[in-house]
């Protein structure tokens, strides 16, 4: 039997972009039905491996999700080769995706929890399918409290949804940001997200943390949140770290024995602790 | 056939028949050194070898190697691996247990590598008890030799003017069926377990393997690390010379005038500065203390089966020496475990 070559992806299209804040923007993708290197169902939290021919590769996650349109998002900060040459390709143009790769959020073990999302930044693209999927089976899920800093105002993204998100039964969003540039109303926190802590209604017992941001915040909000009573195993992680491959191969993301692409992006916090170059 | 005996001497004519079938690379004299290399003949090789510069890993994972190629309208095209049935004489046993290793990594996973596979099928792997242990060598300790206890098609012991011959599979069924030779006795086997016992007494470095994950976990913080990370000078020797160490980069590469190309993987190193940077310049592993005790740590410590389930070794390290032996610092590993074990 032919092997399928892993490192082949499927030629999709972009169908449309918005912009979120001065570099992010997300973008609509039209992909086949049925391919073999870009399968369906996604998983939310999971990875796929977007290139641009002739500039490179690289793994983001996808922020919604489509199946009967056959179109996902994915939200990008433009910051590289890859993110620049993606933004550069107007509606229309072609980029080719792999995947998806790797464990998501835990969203068959959050079944009747409660569920509060900690997010730093860049952090909330790999955690809005999470707030869909609860919204679209709102019955199978406890509360939804949604945590969200970032550097200012203008630096949060899917700020056009925030009502609708707030709109969902039994949900509360909390925001916070770093700095306030003058005459920029605000009616908010200022401050770190784990400013916003001794907000939390969520109960630690019955709860499950999804948690994305910079790895600094992340530090920061699982000590906090250990310290009010969430258990370790509750407490889950998405980590950042770089990827050349999506199938544990290229060696890049090892954490310990772990590959960050087949083993997480998602951990449990009680799966990382004591590894080494973790949470610095 | 459970093994056979053949003369020395006639090792040279079996070698001139396997070359009608296969690409043979052998052990050869590079200078003071020994390289694996393509040979014609048995004489061209040395089977008294101690440890080649690369190991044979670079048959299975070149340095550099082609994924696909494509043209800018988006038509693909993927490398055809050659057909050719290769053979590799004489590779010791740790390098044979080393590409166990990699084939955890590369075949028996959820998305094998079609390149890898193929050339690991077409290649036989004539395996040589290791009798000339070297200065660096400590395959004993990691449990990968001196002798292998399989993964081999032929197993060739030295028995002092002759070699026994020991089938590991059916294409070593149809290999020793070329040899000239005797059935080989009990006697045999005994002279075999002997010239074991004579290579396993010549080590002289041993490790400890006890509980060597938590070991290494247990001192993420220690300040040997330090220390290290001020002596190494990061140039990835180590990494490259090592017969288990598979990681990579992927890279795009375009043709003049630029209306094709290819994406192509790379080895890369954890030794390295860039290895572990993400955007904006973030880096996991930035200090040379964290680069080395990724090398140090997934050699001996957390690397082994406790990454790969497929894999039935203990350690990814196979202690063959190489990374001490051409460490331009210094830096030696089993040193590095025992300080850790506060000996």
């Amino acid at each position: 039997m032919r092997l399928e070559n892993p490192y082949l992806a499927e030629e999709c299209v972009i169908k449309g972009s918005r912009r979120q804040t001065p570099d992010v923007y997300t973008y609509a993708i039209s992909y086949p039905r049925g391919s073999r290197r870009l399968r369906t169902p996604f998983m939310p939290g999971q990875f796929i491996m977007i290139s641009v021919l002739g500039i490179g590769e690289a793994p983001f996650s996808f922020s919604a999700w489509d199946d009967e349109k056959a179109i996902f998002e994915t939200t990008i900060r433009t910051v590289g080769n890859v993110t620049s040459a993606i933004m550069r390709r107007g509606e229309g143009q072609r980029i080719w995706v792999r995947g998806p790769y790797g464990r998501g959020w835990p969203m068959e073990e959050a079944r009747g929890k409660d569920i509060l999302i900690v997010a730093g930044g860049i952090g909330m693209a790999p955690l809005r399918p999470v707030i869909e999927m609860v919204a679209r089976n709102r019955r199978s899920y406890g509360g939804l409290e949604i945590l969200y800093g970032a550097k200012t105002p203008e630096d949060l993204l899917f700020a056009d949804e925030f009502d609708s998100w707030r709109s969902i039964p039994g949900a509360e969003l909390l925001l916070t940001v770093d700095s306030v540039p003058r005459g920029t109303k605000w009616d908010h926190g200022v401050g770190v997200v784990t400013t916003l802590f001794d907000k939390i209604r969520t109960e630690p017992n019955d709860s499950i943390v999804m948690m994305c941001g910079p790895e600094i915040m992340m530090k920061f909000a699982v000590k906090g949140l250990l310290a009010m009573g969430f258990r370790p195993e509750d407490i889950y992680l998405s980590l950042e770290r770089r990827m050349e491959c999506g199938v544990a191969q290229c060696g890049h993301c090892q954490i310990g024995p772990k590959f960050v692409c087949k083993d997480g992006p998602v951990f449990p916090y009680s799966e990382l602790r004591g590894l080494p170059d973790l949470l610095a | 056939m459970r093994g056979m005996v053949v003369p020395k001497d006639s090792l040279g004519e079996l070698v001139s028949k396997l070359s009608d079938r296969y690409k043979i690379f052998g052990p050869k004299r590079k200078g003071t050194e020994w390289i694996f290399g393509e040979v014609e003949s048995a004489d061209e090789m040395d089977l008294r070898y101690s440890t080649t510069i690369l190991p044979p890993r670079k048959f299975f994972l070149p340095t550099s190697e082609r994924l696909f190629s494509f043209r800018m309208d988006g038509r693909v095209e993927e490398p055809e691996e050659p057909d050719i049935p290769a053979l590799i004489f004489g590779i010791h046993s740790c390098d044979l247990n080393a590409l166990l290793l990699l084939d955890a990594v590369f075949s028996s996973g959820q998305f094998p590598l079609p390149s890898y596979v193929k050339r690991r099928e077409r290649t036989a792997l004539v395996a040589l008890t290791c009798t000339e242990v070297g200065d660096h060598c400590f395959c004993e300790s990691m449990g990968t030799g001196p002798s292998p206890a399989g993964g081999y098609d032929v197993l060739l012991t030295d028995l002092e003017g002759e070699y026994l011959m020991e089938s590991g599979s059916r294409r070593g069924d149809e290999i020793l069926a070329l040899a000239r030779g005797r059935e080989a006795s009990k006697g045999d086997f005994d002279r075999k377990a002997e010239a074991i016992e004579r290579a396993k007494s010549k080590f002289k470095r041993r490790v400890d393997l006890r509980d060597i994950d938590e070991l290494f976990l247990k001192n993420l913080d220690n300040p040997i690390w330090e220390r290290l990370g001020e002596k190494d000078l990061a140039c990835g020797l180590c990494v490259n010379s090592c017969p288990t160490c598979f990681c990579f980069d992927v890279r795009d590469k375009l043709d003049f005038p630029m209306d094709s190309g290819v994406r192509y993987k790379e080895w890369d190193a954890c030794v390295l500065l860039e290895f572990s940077q993400v955007a904006l310049g973030g880096n996991f592993r930035r200090d040379r203390s964290a680069r080395i005790r990724q090398f140090i740590g997934h050699n001996l410590g957390w690397g082994g089966a406790s990454q790969f389930r497929e894999f039935r070794g203990k350690a990814k390290c196979v202690g063959c020496g190489r990374c001490i032996r051409y460490c331009p610092a210094g830096i030696d590993l089993t040193e590095v475990l025992k300080e850790l074990r506060g000996a």
